[in-house]
């Protein structure tokens, strides 16, 4: 692969764009968890320094992945997922693994402390891109263009569900369908697997009634709005009284204790609460911003490889962004998924920092 | 490249389209629930956001016709307890205690409840004056004495069935309280603040107050000074005859405004929960139910002298009893009262005579003006309980039936029914509309928001036919059953009852009436109905002996009251005070009890022994008495 040689400058858009979700991050998640953490831990800043650490830790592992030699991503591939899928059973066991929330993700000592399915994302991407590459002649065969790939990640999902973690859990098997797709599969063999979820989806429902209620909740959340449906609303009275313009910095009303923990799963009900309709309407277009190029990446990529490394990273991205947004507009059922950059959580902004790093990385290499 | 790398570049197109399609979507959502469903969100959560102190307005005062005050509030301030702002809930619990001499872990308890504003119910609820300024000196953070009221009756128990009572919480729960608990209530009032999702106050939001307004006051049709007569003869009544009810109305008979109206048992309001739900619960002049007796037959007479199917002065003889579909009816008097007038039909309340009338009425013409009078449907007096009382169905009335209705027996009527049918049979024939509610007055400016005006529900009967009534009826009291309610000058018309109650078995009771008299004034110009019903009076009594002399009372005292001059012109007595006329004493030995009962309307008997027959009598039968000397009478059982 000669062109692998002649490098380019990063894609600077990607750049401005992570700076600027970075920025109105910050701000948002100090806005969003003023009142909590003064509440909490008697400190308005308590989050805020914090996120403010691991977005400059997160954005240093950026340029320095994004300077690396990408030739080593191969060779990652498959020894990364091994250390995640040792890492995934590690957390499950009790004693090792921390429980938080009533899931068990969190492996190591206190602020140390890391989530093993974060880094399973990334880990199948890779894994994925570099089988998927490999087998691109049988891609459309059952085998090796469904059963084996969707096997490796289901037995990550499947993990990941017994902490359990339904947010990382779904992003990271929608991401694995959306390379399987890109890689070349027959579209008859996505279309039974789409219909094979329906079905186990209903299945799921029928064997646990009550759940039906808590996925419909979303729906018409006034049904039952102590119990299911209590935080889409506590969401929708953020995001509604927004407005165009909002209620202005620091206004938010539902960010004192209506929201439970505005800073990381609602946060984007804060920004649309106090900086309006135009303020997340914006997020939302700097989001599509980073989809548009990070394909376009992908797309004038001359390796198999690293376009689907790229297209999955930023299918990853995009998957969260979407869930995220969809929950706290009531648009989707709700899912505890953080908004990648926005959100606080040392973990997910520092990874999620690096996958941009290594978009970055892959978009010196460009042909386009 | 390799050939995928062609599928692996459209995937990747498709795939970007569809990721920005759902930003768009994503978009649109935003947009919506923002811009289109903003507003009507915003106003929901406003709900979520504010917190609401209330203040009670004024409860309205409860007036009579004169303005004299039945009802009001006194000052009794309350604690409020803010649990989310209370520091230290063990020192205020205990500090709280000591002064409301509450136990310490109940105060406890209600302090630390999950809500937004607590009473402290009932410890800290309706205190003095001293004890909320006690409460109010520690500067309790979370703690606040909140204006409260306590309902006060000044009168005690006086129309305690009319004005009910309100609750705690300036609520009415029965009686009038109850019936205008609305407009007396007035509107709370209240603070609001902003407050986060524990109830805390949101540094720097401004307070809204919005003030309660005052409940209206309401003026009765009720006169304190009636009233008071009525509830002084209802005392004496049970004093002297130990009665088991008395239920006694006064009304106006042109307007349908209720003047006074009570009965007994009654309770203290203020002490409602010391009493039997039922005593306060029944109001017996409206919800009692029972065959009215004699009273019922102006009822006939007034239908008789519409229909002209009677004329007061023609013949009629009664020889003791009359024949119906083969059954013997019997007149109280035995033997009859013989050749007599109608008008003496009506004076002497016979039997016979009266059944005569409903017969040249026929079944369907006496129903007719039954109902037309208001009987079987409510008066719809302003006070909840009121009973619609038992007419026969045309299918039931046979020519028995016609007959025992014409005298009273077999329809089951209320007190308020009788009274508002006797005034429209006196007042020129027209059914006015019981009420108590005379006017709405606004507390700030005592100016009159509302006034109730007489509402005529129909005409029953001609204004010459009512004139006809009055003067029988006024002859009844001054010649005939009813001599015992005459008051000089004053032109009182009336007619006695002896009401033969019903038992649990459906069968008449034995020994168990109740006796009655409705009687009104002025005959030329009447202002006022008074109807008086004892229940099972002590001993062996009849209406005209033990009600009629207390709704003489009512009236006299009333009429003076009312200042209503005394009449030149009358009905003059059958004979003067001062020469009473000589009668024959009956022969009452042989007679069973309840016999005399319903034969003796007027005549004053004194009860000795125990027993259903009577054995002997003093004076002897035959001899002859001035009219008016009891009749003592020994029990036995043979």
């Amino acid at each position: 692969m000669p062109d692998l040689h002649t490098r380019r400058s990063p894609d600077f858009i990607i750049i401005i764009v992570i700076m600027m979700l970075l920025t109105l991050g910050v701000v948002m998640v100090y806005s969003a968890s003023a009142a909590y953490s003064l509440h909490k831990f008697g400190d308005s800043f308590f989050y805020a320094k914090r996120q403010l650490l691991f977005a400059g830790v997160g954005v240093f592992l950026m340029f320095l992945v994004s300077k690396m030699d990408a030739k080593l991503f191969r060779l990652w591939a498959k020894p990364l997922l091994i250390i995640c899928f040792i890492l995934l059973v590690m957390v499950l066991i009790p004693g090792l693994g921390i429980l938080r929330n009533g899931a068990r993700s969190w492996l190591g000592i206190g602020a140390f402390s890391i989530q093993p399915s974060e880094f399973t994302k990334l880990a199948v991407i890779f894994f994925l891109a570099r089988y998927l590459s490999r087998r691109a002649g049988e891609i459309q065969t059952l085998r090796y263009g469904m059963m084996y790939p969707l096997g490796i990640a289901g037995s990550a999902f499947a993990l990941i569900m017994m902490q359990p973690d339904l947010g990382t859990g779904t992003v990271m098997m929608g991401t694995a369908i959306v390379l399987i797709y890109i890689a070349g599969a027959r579209m008859k063999y996505l279309a039974a697997l789409m219909g094979l979820g329906m079905a186990g989806f209903a299945g799921l429902v029928l064997a646990a009634p009550y759940r039906i209620k808590r996925i419909t909740a979303f729906l018409d959340p006034w049904q039952d709005p102590l119990n299911a449906g209590y935080q889409i609303i506590q969401s929708l009275f953020a995001i509604g009284p927004g407005g165009l313009m909002g209620l202005g910095l620091g206004m938010s009303r539902q960010k004192h204790l209506y929201l439970p923990e505005p800073h990381t799963d609602f946060i984007f009900s804060i920004l649309a609460e106090e900086l309006g309709f135009i303020g997340a309407g914006t997020a939302i277009i700097l989001f599509a911003i980073l989809i548009w190029r990070g394909i376009r990446v992908a797309i004038t990529l001359p390796d198999m490889f690293f376009s689907l490394i790229a297209a999955g990273v930023t299918g990853m991205i995009a998957i969260q962004a979407v869930i995220n947004i969809g929950v706290v507009s009531g648009a989707f059922p709700v899912t505890g998924i953080t908004l990648p950059f926005l959100s606080y959580g040392g973990s997910s902004l520092t990874l999620t920092l690096v996958a941009v790093g290594i978009l970055l990385n892959l978009s010196r290499y460009t042909d386009g | 490249m390799r050939t995928t790398n062609h599928v692996v570049r459209k995937r990747l197109f498709i795939a970007l389209l569809l990721g920005l399609l759902l930003f768009g979507a994503l978009l649109a959502r935003l947009g919506y629930v923002q811009l289109v469903r903003g507003p009507w969100l915003q106003e929901k959560a406003e709900e979520l956001w504010t917190r609401d102190i209330p203040f009670e307005g004024n409860r309205g005062r409860i007036l009579d016709r004169n303005g004299k005050v039945m009802a009001y509030n006194i000052s009794a301030p309350s604690v409020l307890a803010i649990p989310a702002q209370i520091k230290d809930p063990k020192v205020t619990a205990r500090a709280l205690a000591q002064i409301l001499l509450a136990p310490e872990d109940k105060i406890f308890q209600l302090i630390t409840k999950r809500e937004l504003i607590v009473r402290i119910n009932p410890y800290g609820r309706k205190l003095s004056e001293e004890r909320a300024k006690a409460v109010h000196d520690l500067r309790l953070p979370g703690i606040a004495i909140a204006e409260d009221n306590k309902r006060y009756y000044p009168m005690g128990t006086m129309a305690a069935h009319i004005l009910g009572f309100a609750g705690i919480d300036n609520q009415g729960l029965a009686g009038l309280e109850l019936v205008y608990d609305k407009r007396l209530q007035g509107k709370r009032g209240h603070v609001s603040y902003s407050a986060n999702a524990k109830g805390e106050r949101l540094p720097g939001s401004a307070d809204q107050y919005t003030p309660p307004t005052d409940g209206l006051d309401l003026e009765l049709t009720l006169d304190k000074s009636i009233q008071a007569y009525i509830e002084r003869e209802m005392d004496q009544a049970m004093a002297q005859y130990q009665a088991e009810n008395i239920m006694v109305i006064a009304m106006n008979p042109k307007t349908g405004e209720i003047l006074g109206m009570g009965s007994r048992p009654t309770f203290h309001p203020s002490d409602f929960r010391k009493v039997d739900p039922l005593i306060y619960n029944r109001n017996l002049p409206i919800w009692r139910t029972y065959e009215p007796g004699s009273t019922f037959k102006i009822i006939t007479l007034a239908a008789a002298l519409e229909e002209k199917k009677v004329n007061l002065g023609s013949y009629f003889y009664d020889p003791g009893y009359i024949k119906v579909a083969g059954a013997r009816l019997r007149c109280w008097k035995h033997g009859g009262h013989g050749s007599e007038t109608f008008l003496e039909v009506v004076e002497n309340s016979c039997n016979p005579g009266f059944v005569t009338m409903g017969q040249r009425l026929g079944e369907e013409k006496l129903f007719s003006y039954i109902r037309k009078f208001g009987f079987g449907e409510k008066t719809g007096i302003d006070l909840n309980g009121e009973a619609k009382g038992i007419l026969f169905t045309p299918e039931q009335a046979g020519p028995v039936e016609l007959a025992t209705t014409s005298f009273g027996q077999g329809v089951s009527v209320t007190p308020i029914q009788q009274v508002s049918a006797v005034a429209a049979a006196v007042n020129g024939g027209k059914l006015m509309q019981p009420h108590l509610e005379k006017a709405w007055i606004n507390p700030d400016t005592n100016k009159v928001v509302e006034e109730i005006r007489p509402q005529l529900k129909r005409r029953v009967i001609s204004e010459s036919t009512s004139e006809q009534v009055r003067t029988a009826l006024e002859s009844v009291v001054a010649r005939g059953t009813g001599r015992k309610a005459f008051i000089d000058g004053y032109r009182v018309g009336g007619k006695t009852g002896t009401a033969q109650k019903v038992g649990p078995d459906g069968r008449y009771m034995k020994n168990n009436h109740i006796v009655s008299f409705i009687g009104f004034a002025p005959a030329d110009d009447p202002q006022l109905v008074v109807y008086v019903a004892v229940d099972n009076p002590k001993g062996v009594q009849f209406g005209g002996v033990v009600a009629a002399p207390i709704v003489k009372e009512i009236l006299g005292d009333s009429l003076r009251h009312l200042k209503v001059p005394k009449r030149k012109k009358q009905i003059s007595p059958e004979n003067s005070p001062l020469e009473a006329p000589i009668i024959t004493i009956p022969n009452l030995v042989g007679s069973d009890l309840d016999e005399l009962r319903t034969s003796l309307e007027d005549i004053e008997l004194q009860v000795r022994g125990k027993g259903n027959k009577v054995i002997s009598q003093t004076p002897k039968p035959g001899q002859r008495v001035k009219k008016g000397t009891p009749i003592r009478i020994y029990l036995g059982d043979q």
